[in-house]
This record gives C-alpha cells, sequence and structure tokens, in this order.
C-alpha cells in the first residue's frame, strides 16, 4: 500500500516536471558595440612608364601626337567634402644633351570625368580633380608642339603624377 | 502436540490480522508542483569588435580584430516552438556626419543552426534558429565590405542581439 502511494507520488511528479507548460515567450539580449576605422588612402596607377612622339614634318603635323594615351587610374579615400587632386609636373624641359624643347610644348588632353586638359610646366599642374572618396579612370593623351626650330636629337622628360587625398 | 502448534499458529493469525494489533493504515497525498516556465538567456564573448584600416584592393572584406564572436544561447522552450536568435544594427555606422550603411556588415557563421547574413538596421536578421530547448553555442565572423568610397572616420555602431523562447 505504501509502496503503491510513492509511486502514486512520483508519478505525479514526473508529470508535473516533464510535462509542457504554455507561458509567455521568455527573451534575453545583449549588445556589442562595433568601431571602424576608414583612413585616407590614394592609390595612382599609370597605363604606362614611357610616352613616345614619333618624328614628323612641321608643316603637315604641327601637334604632334603621343603613340599611345596613358590610362590613370585614381583611387582615393578621404572625408565626404574633401577635394582630392591628380597633378603633373616635369623635372625640368625636354633635354637632349644640351639642346633643349621648352616644357610648355607639350600639352595634353584628357577624358575621364573631372580630368582636364593642361600644359605641362616645372610646377604642378591639375591633371584632375574630384570631391570625396572613390575610384576614377580617365586617360591623358600628350601632344608637342612641332617646330623647324628644333634641334635634331632624342630628348627626354620625367613627369611626375602626385595624388593627394587629405 | 499437533494441536499445541495449530493453536499457536492461529493466535499469530489471529493477532495479526486483528484491528489492535497494529495501527491502521492510512493513506496520505501530497500534492507536488514543479513550475517549468520559458527561459532564455545569451551570452556574447565580447562586448565590442573592430575593424581595423585596410587597402580596398587588397582586403576587400575586413574581418574584425580578434576574430568570431562566440555566441553562447541557452533557453527553454515549449516543445516544437522555433528558438530565435537575431541581430539588428541600432543605426548605420557614423563617424560624426559621415556614415556607412549597416548593410555594410555581413557575417559567416558556425555552429548548429547558426547562419550567415548582412547587418539591417531596419530589422532583425537571423543569426541562429533552434527548436526546443537546449544550450547551444556558435560563432559569429563579422566582415565589413571594404570601399573606396567610404569616408574617412572612426565610426561605430551598436548591435543588439536578442534571443527568443516562445
Amino acid at each position: 500500500m505504501t509502496k503503491a502511494v510513492w509511486s502514486g507520488v512520483f508519478t505525479a511528479l514526473a508529470v508535473l516536471v516533464f510535462s509542457s507548460q504554455a507561458s509567455a515567450q521568455a527573451t534575453a539580449s545583449g549588445t556589442v558595440t562595433v568601431s571602424a576605422s576608414v583612413n585616407a588612402k590614394a592609390k595612382l596607377t599609370l597605363g604606362s612608364g614611357s610616352v613616345t612622339f614619333n618624328d614628323a614634318d612641321p608643316d603637315v603635323t604641327p601637334l604632334l601626337t603621343a603613340t599611345g594615351a596613358v590610362s590613370v587610374d585614381v583611387k582615393a579615400r578621404t572625408s565626404s567634402a574633401a577635394n582630392v587632386t591628380l597633378t603633373v609636373q616635369s623635372g625640368g624641359d625636354l633635354t637632349s644633351g644640351s639642346d633643349t624643347i621648352g616644357i610648355s610644348n607639350l600639352t595634353w588632353t584628357a577624358t575621364g570625368t573631372n580630368f582636364v586638359a593642361g600644359t605641362m610646366g616645372t610646377t604642378a599642374v591639375s591633371l584632375g580633380s574630384w570631391t570625396g572618396g572613390g575610384s576614377v579612370a580617365g586617360t591623358q593623351t600628350y601632344r608637342l608642339v612641332n617646330s623647324w626650330n628644333y634641334t635634331t636629337g632624342t630628348y627626354t622628360a620625367t613627369i611626375t603624377y602626385t595624388l593627394t587625398a587629405p | 502436540m499437533i494441536v499445541s502448534r495449530r493453536l499457536l499458529a492461529a493466535m499469530i493469525a489471529w493477532t495479526a490480522a486483528a484491528p489492535g494489533a497494529r495501527p491502521a493504515a492510512q493513506v496520505s497525498t501530497t500534492t507536488l508542483s514543479a513550475s517549468v516556465s520559458t527561459a532564455a538567456k545569451l551570452n556574447l564573448s565580447t562586448a565590442s569588435v573592430s575593424f581595423p584600416d585596410a587597402d580596398p584592393d587588397i582586403v576587400p572584406q575586413i574581418p574584425t580584430v580578434g576574430g568570431p564572436v562566440l555566441i553562447t544561447a541557452k533557453s527553454r522552450a515549449n516543445p516544437g516552438m522555433q528558438v530565435v536568435l537575431t541581430v539588428q544594427a541600432a543605426d548605420d555606422l557614423r563617424s560624426g556626419v559621415s556614415l556607412i550603411p549597416a548593410s555594410n556588415i555581413t557575417w559567416t557563421a558556425s555552429g548548429a543552426g547558426f547562419v550567415a547574413g548582412t547587418l539591417s538596421k531596419l530589422a532583425p536578421v537571423t543569426v541562429a534558429t533552434w527548436v526546443g530547448s537546449g544550450v547551444r553555442t556558435g560563432t559569429q565572423q563579422l566582415y565589413l565590405r571594404n570601399l573606396w568610397t567610404h569616408p574617412t572616420g572612426t565610426y561605430t555602431v551598436s548591435l543588439l542581439y536578442t534571443l527568443s523562447a516562445p
């Protein structure tokens, strides 16, 4: 008899413990704070490391065009309102030994958003400018004034491109 | 002799059966009750994560420093009910007036029931689901989409994790 009573009690307890109960939804929450550092960056890629002008008759071709356009790939990261600038600057005039051609005879045309045409100098000249960060591609085609007054020779000059993302 | 033994046996039997020989059996019942309600407990291994700066061309998806977030979800739910863990951004990532949309954060996940996803500030996004009660663990590796167009700055946002056990 005693055994039967305890058996009944345990059975009831088991039913209570393991039976499901319809109860309100339980929730728990947690928070994670996320931080991200985004620093200024500038990346400039030129499609060619050299540009060549072929010889031509000044009367027929008063303005020489370089054999190929230079592709210019600009990537910059800066603040939303900051001005990203791309400039070019020659280290000096075109030289061939002691002979020179004034660097201002070198001009260019450009394609691509906010790329601009210009005339080369020994100080920085704008090739393009943009507001805020991003990626943009363009081309630059050099032209050289052709003159009978040029002394024969193979002339060279080094052009420096500077991309600035403040 | 035989008569005496039978008499003795009869007396013992009578004594055992007599009401006065021992207390009367009394049957009592006690009702035991145990309340098992729904419950949820969420543990995140860290309260903060950070994305370092990186070159978008080299690291297009930046993982958090220190690796993934370890998540432990304990829940007691009604049988057959779905336990859900969600995360929602309190806002976009902000640095002053600059912002990076919360949707630029994605994650991969490991562990039973955990799923990959994309963060949103508009609605909770599922991190994991299970059926019924249990203790579950998993990891969530957050990534920040790295773009040149992100304005520079130090961005922050809070992520709210919610574990629901119906």
